[in-house]
């Protein structure tokens, strides 16, 4: 008898509970502190995003064949007063003739076929921005098609082909130079100066071991537009005949000058489409006129499509030869707006004072940053997010990016307009040296780059914050997300103890799939998000309309959209126990997900973007309950989630963010539209993550904002 | 606005697929095939078929064409190791100038299969439980089988849809799978034997299913352990011999054996007529099941083999080829003692441990056992986990082809990237089977318990 009650006992309760495993136990221990282990670590997070000025790390050239500035240049006067002499033909036509754009390609390819070197013309039609929902995850060149355009427009750039004299001509160094043949323009004169003295040098030199092409591409309809179409050219040939027929009876029928021209010049250049081998690196040079400058300097611009950046080495030769051999200031963009914030110079005292404590402590701690060094990293830091962010490339680079080729676009500006000969001379001579001196590195390259960092954001051109310094503060700004969200799960799937029926009973509940109504909720808002984004190539074929028309007629119908859904799917019955949790933990999982993705496809829209949602995703808590609440905190907590809330609405964050940096002076409606068009036209993945990961959990927030619990 | 559309159709069934009664299984069965029809006639190109999570080199239909094309001129169709596939599929397949019809009509029968499957499992459950005056009333008012709901869950995976209009061939073999269990659990020998026959010439791996269907045919559906229908019967003290004395059915087994055979044959003399001209019997082996066992390519996919073999040394090769498929066979017998009382169940286990093994796996392979998993909600309701392997799986999949992209495309990542997904989707499919397979543990300790405690009264 005692024996069956035993059992009955042991039946009741479990016999014995197996201790969990230690991982499983410290598992159970941060769900259960999740609300002291969430703010340690946004607030760590945040801390972390602001310390990465200072734990910015000195460039240094990590491949060793490249030895930049061993060799001494080899660049003589004699190239620079040939290379004025071309620059002096160019300016001296009368750019208002019609035919002044032919006669200075027919200039330039003369002179190129003067050194000896293959020339060829390169015609394209500017290639129109389009959007391809369906691009990103496809290659380069699969969304692409090659319909006949008009033919009014087109452009032609001029090629320049070295090929190495004891190689086998299969690699390549590219150098760009933008050149408008229809204007006249002494900074872009100034800029084939230096391209072809670099150009007549290496001509003539023995060591090459690349190919070297220079492109002069026509910028009459942008920079980016003809460099990529060469690119597109030279990297997809055309093996169709109708193609290539098509584009010629084009020219026949609309310019019989350029054509009779060319065949003038058949003995020299060639017809057809040169190539050499695959591009090792690429440079593209501007010369700029800037005012106020106090020396000459080189700007750098890397930030090709979605954050993608050319291999640090690069940008590490291009900077240690202006710096240390030809006396150049470098400097990256950055937002000159941060130089003016009150509390970015007080931040900097602080941690400026730290350091000097810690140092104090222990000469060993040297982690102390001055407080303009720490400003100016934060400005170049911020911008060099924002244009990783963007996902637009900041120059013609950015076309080579996407054939996997390392390119950087050098901006020189000089101090002065240039009216005396010889300052002019000694400018080209310190620019030609520079370039000269990036391709005899690139050119000792064995490999194609891929020693140094691909991911790494610019703190100045010496320093940079490596992917493994960053992922450290976005890591712990995310790593919240799933803790809360197992410990919602958790308290809502928790067994009821008021509802626990007899026990002797096969009580088959679907307890445990509580949380596929939420999944069914959140995904049907996804679908929208999904709608929304693709609503614009719809309404951008509207013809004859303005930006804000086309941006109310797009809020307007993504509203609708939201009602409709809301309509179909409102559910009648009362809410359930645990029902916002549930809603709110798969939402936590989703945005969780979607800003992994994002900062492995773009980390720093991830990192902005998770600066906006970690906290909305986890302050939002039903404004019915903290009402009924009525505590200091719930009032608190109120007011954040109202105001983040409003801004994390995409439109409204733009809006303050433009206010912020250009005042809040003229706001037009249309310009968000504008902005969202630009994004979607480079087909960059911020549009994607906008559409279906952060508008889709704003709405989501502000669901469990209002939900009637 | 295609795209648009179908995403609405989605959301919409997903939605109503939980509340849908019997009669809504048809209505969103039509639906998943407008739906796939309208993904293959989508006019932009959605590259499924050449991604390497969609299509291997055994399933891949670019590889087919090519084995069509070199049997059409009179070569043999594995010339050149581009084709690895049964040359019955090459005659079958080949000819056929619109291949995706025959791909969504596989999935459409897959479904109908599990759905038939599935009520046949839950009459089974039923019995069992009424023979243990288990059934009440809670048990008994589910809306919805689980058998539309696994069919459901076969037909909307997003994996199966994608499998299906990236014209992979792994539809058909999951077809052939899905008919071995159907036939063994509605206790069709002949059936059964034709599917497994099939199964295995298409893609090996299902050879190890014979011992399921083998419990299956004689045992019967799957049931709670057997001693707890013994200990019953003690219970019942003079209440004589009831039928419920589970005898095994030798016969059936005899039956599935001999049909076997007779299958077996059967496919071999088709294969040998087809490969007759150019080739020999001993050639397609070696190139299909050969291919399959060595490991010959090493092109990245979800699997955890191919990065594997292509790091190691080669005269370690055979050693680990033959730990990485014995791993497999290791599993075999203890799972089959302690689950012979589930050999549906049973059968699901193979299935996914065999397709997180496999040298070639695809995201077909995982669609098929998570159909199957749906046929044992009943059994599975209190499953740990699973919002957090829901996660875990789409977050996999989403990342799966960002790290390929990063990867292949933008070379700022390496294969390292992708193999890391790769792992995480392996991790992620061990955590499923064991947890599948302790619950349904814990589901019959829960039976034991409950039906001792009946005794008792």
């Amino acid at each position: 008898m005692a024996e069956v009650e035993k059992k009955e006992v042991a039946a009741a309760t479990p016999p014995w509970k197996p201790k969990p495993r230690p991982i499983v136990r410290l598992g159970i221990v941060l769900i259960s502190h999740s609300l002291l282990v969430s703010v340690v670590c946004c607030t760590a997070g945040v801390v972390a995003l602001f310390l990465l000025p200072m734990l910015a790390k000195n460039t240094y050239i990590s491949e060793n064949a490249l030895m930049p500035g061993s060799a001494s240049s080899m660049l003589s006067n004699d190239d620079i007063s040939e290379a004025e002499r071309l620059a002096k033909d160019l300016t001296s036509l009368n750019s208002g003739a019609a035919d002044a754009g032919i006669e200075r390609r027919r200039v330039l390819a003369k002179y190129l076929s003067d050194l000896g070197v293959e020339v060829g013309y390169h015609k394209f039609e500017p290639h129109q921005n389009q959007f391809h929902p369906l691009h990103f995850f496809s290659s380069p060149d699969s969304g692409l098609s090659r319909e006949n355009g008009s033919c009014s427009s087109y452009g032609i750039n001029v090629v320049g082909i070295i090929r190495a004299p004891q190689a086998d001509g299969k690699e390549a160094i590219v150098l760009v130079t933008p050149f408008n043949f229809r204007k006249n323009s002494s900074s872009e004169a100034l800029s084939i100066s230096i391209g072809y003295a670099v150009f007549s040098l290496l001509s003539r030199v023995t060591w090459l071991a690349k190919d070297i092409i220079w492109l002069v591409a026509d910028s009459q309809y942008g920079e980016y537009a003809s460099v990529a179409s060469w690119l597109r050219d030279y990297h997809i040939p055309v093996f169709s005949a109708s193609s290539s027929h098509n584009a010629d009876s084009c020219f026949e029928g609309n310019n019989i000058n350029l054509l009779r021209e060319e065949s003038l010049d058949r003995t020299e250049i060639s017809s057809g489409f040169r190539r050499a081998g695959t591009m090792a690196a690429a440079l593209v040079l501007k010369v700029t006129d800037v005012k106020g400058q106090l020396e000459d300097t080189l700007s750098v611009y890397a930030e090709a499509s979605n954050g993608q950046m050319p291999n640090l080495d690069l940008i590490n030769v291009v900077n240690y030869l202006a710096v240390h051999r030809q006396g150049l200031r470098v400097k990256v963009e950055k937002f000159l707006s941060v130089l003016r914030w009150e509390w970015i110079w007080v931040l900097g005292d602080t941690l400026n004072f730290i350091g000097k404590v810690a140092g104090s402590l222990n000469p060993e701690w040297k982690f102390g940053i001055s407080t303009p060094d720490y400003v100016e990293g934060t400005a170049t830091l911020a911008n060099s997010l924002y244009r990783q962010a963007l996902g637009i490339p900041t120059g013609p680079h950015g076309a080579f990016r996407d054939f996997q080729v390392d390119a950087i676009t050098l901006e020189i500006s000089p101090k002065v307009v240039y009216t005396n000969q010889g300052r002019r001379n000694e400018f080209i001579l310190r620019s030609a040296r520079l370039i000269e001196g990036v391709v005899r590195s690139v050119n000792n390259l064995l490999e194609k780059f891929h020693q140094s960092f691909f991911l790494y954001l610019l703190t100045s051109p010496a320093k940079f914050v490596s992917v493994g310094v960053y992922m450290i503060g976005f890591a712990l700004l995310v790593a919240p997300l799933p803790l809360v969200a197992a410990s919602l799960y958790v308290d809502a799937n928790k067994p009821d103890p008021s509802s626990q029926g007899p026990k002797h009973k096969l009580q088959i509940n679907f307890k445990p799939w509580k949380w596929l109504s939420a999944a069914k909720q959140v995904f049907t808002v996804h679908a929208w998000g999904v709608f929304v984004s693709l609503l614009p190539y719809f309404i951008s074929q509207i013809p004859n309309s303005t930006p804000a028309a086309h941006s109310i007629i797009w809020f307007s119908l993504s509203t609708f959209g939201l009602l409709v859904l809301y309509l179909i799917t409102k559910s009648h019955s009362k809410p359930q126990k645990g029902e916002w949790e549930n809603l709110k933990s798969v939402t936590i999982s989703v945005v969780f997900i979607g800003l992994l993705l994002m900062s492995v496809v773009n980390f720093a829209t991830a990192q902005i973007g998770a600066l906006v949602l970690v906290p909305a995703c986890l302050l939002a808590q039903p404004l019915k309950l903290d009402i009924r609440d009525a505590s200091l905190k719930s009032f608190l907590r109120i007011a954040c989630n109202v105001f983040i809330s409003f801004v994390a609405f995409p439109p409204v964050g733009f809006f303050v963010l433009k206010g912020v940096n250009e005042g809040f002076g003229d706001m037009d409606v249309g310009e968000f539209w504008t902005w969202l068009e630009s994004l979607w036209a480079w087909n960059s993945a911020t549009y994607i993550y906008i559409g279906m990961v952060h508008l889709p959990c704003w709405v989501l927030c502000l669901h469990i904002l209002l939900h009637s619990c | 606005m295609p795209t648009a559309n179908t995403e609405e159709e989605n959301s919409k069934s997903e939605l109503q697929k939980n509340h849908g009664g019997g009669g809504g299984f048809t209505r969103w069965a039509v639906v998943a095939v407008i739906f796939r029809l309208a993904l293959i006639y989508f006019p932009g190109n959605l590259n499924l078929s050449s991604r390497p999570e969609v299509s291997t080199p055994l399933t891949s239909i670019r590889r087919l064409a090519e084995g069509y094309w070199l049997k059409q001129s009179s070569m043999s169709p594995y010339a050149g190791s581009m084709y690895h596939g049964s040359p019955l599929l090459l005659s079958v397949l080949g000819p056929l100038t619109v291949k995706s019809l025959v791909f969504v009509l596989a999935d459409l029968i897959s479904s109908i299969l599990i759905r038939a499957t599935g009520r046949k499992l839950q009459i089974a459950y039923r019995k069992s439980l009424k023979s243990l005056n288990l059934l009440n009333k809670s048990t008994d008012s589910g809306a919805l089988s689980s058998g539309d709901i696994a069919a459901l869950v076969y037909l909307w995976n997003p994996f199966t849809i994608v499998a299906c209009v990236g014209l992979s061939t792994s539809p058909v073999e999951n077809l052939f799978t899905i008919l071995t269990l159907y036939g063994a659990a509605t206790g069709l020998a002949p059936l059964a034997a034709f599917g497994w026959v099939m199964a295995t010439h298409l893609s090996l791996y299902p050879a190890i299913l014979i011992i399921p269907v083998i419990l299956l045919l004689g045992y019967g559906p799957d049931a709670p352990p057997s001693k707890l229908f013994r200990s019953k019967e003690h219970g019942k003290v003079g209440d004589g011999k009831s039928s419920q004395e589970i005898i095994f059915s030798w016969r059936r087994v005899f039956h599935l054996l001999v049909w076997t055979s007779l299958w077996s044959v059967y496919v071999l003399v088709l294969c040998s007529i087809s490969v007759k001209q150019h080739g020999s019997l001993q050639e397609m082996f070696q190139r299909t099941y050969g291919f399959i066992l060595t490991v010959e390519d090493l092109s990245p996919n979800i699997g955890v083999l191919w990065y594997f073999f292509a790091e190691v040394f080669d005269f370690f090769r055979d050693f680990f080829l033959i730990v990485f498929h014995s791993n497999i066979l290791f599993m075999i017998l203890p799972l089959a003692i302690r689950l012979k009382h589930r050999p549906c169940f049973l059968a699901f286990v193979y299935i996914a441990i065999s397709s997180m093994l496999k040298s070639y796996p695809s995201v077909g392979d995982s669609a098929l056992y998570l159909g199957l998993l749906g046929l044992f909600l009943d059994e599975l309701a209190d499953m740990q986990f699973s919002f957090f392997l829901f996660c875990g799986y789409v977050g996999v999949s989403l990342l799966s082809p960002v790290m390929h992209n990063l990867w292949i495309w933008r070379g700022t990542g390496n294969a390292n990237f992708y193999y890391a997904t790769a792992m995480a989707y392996a991790c992620f499919q061990i955590v499923l089977v064991v947890e599948s397979v302790s619950s349904m543990l814990n589901h019959d300790r829960k039976l034991t318990k409950l039906s001792t405690s009946k005794l008792q009264k």
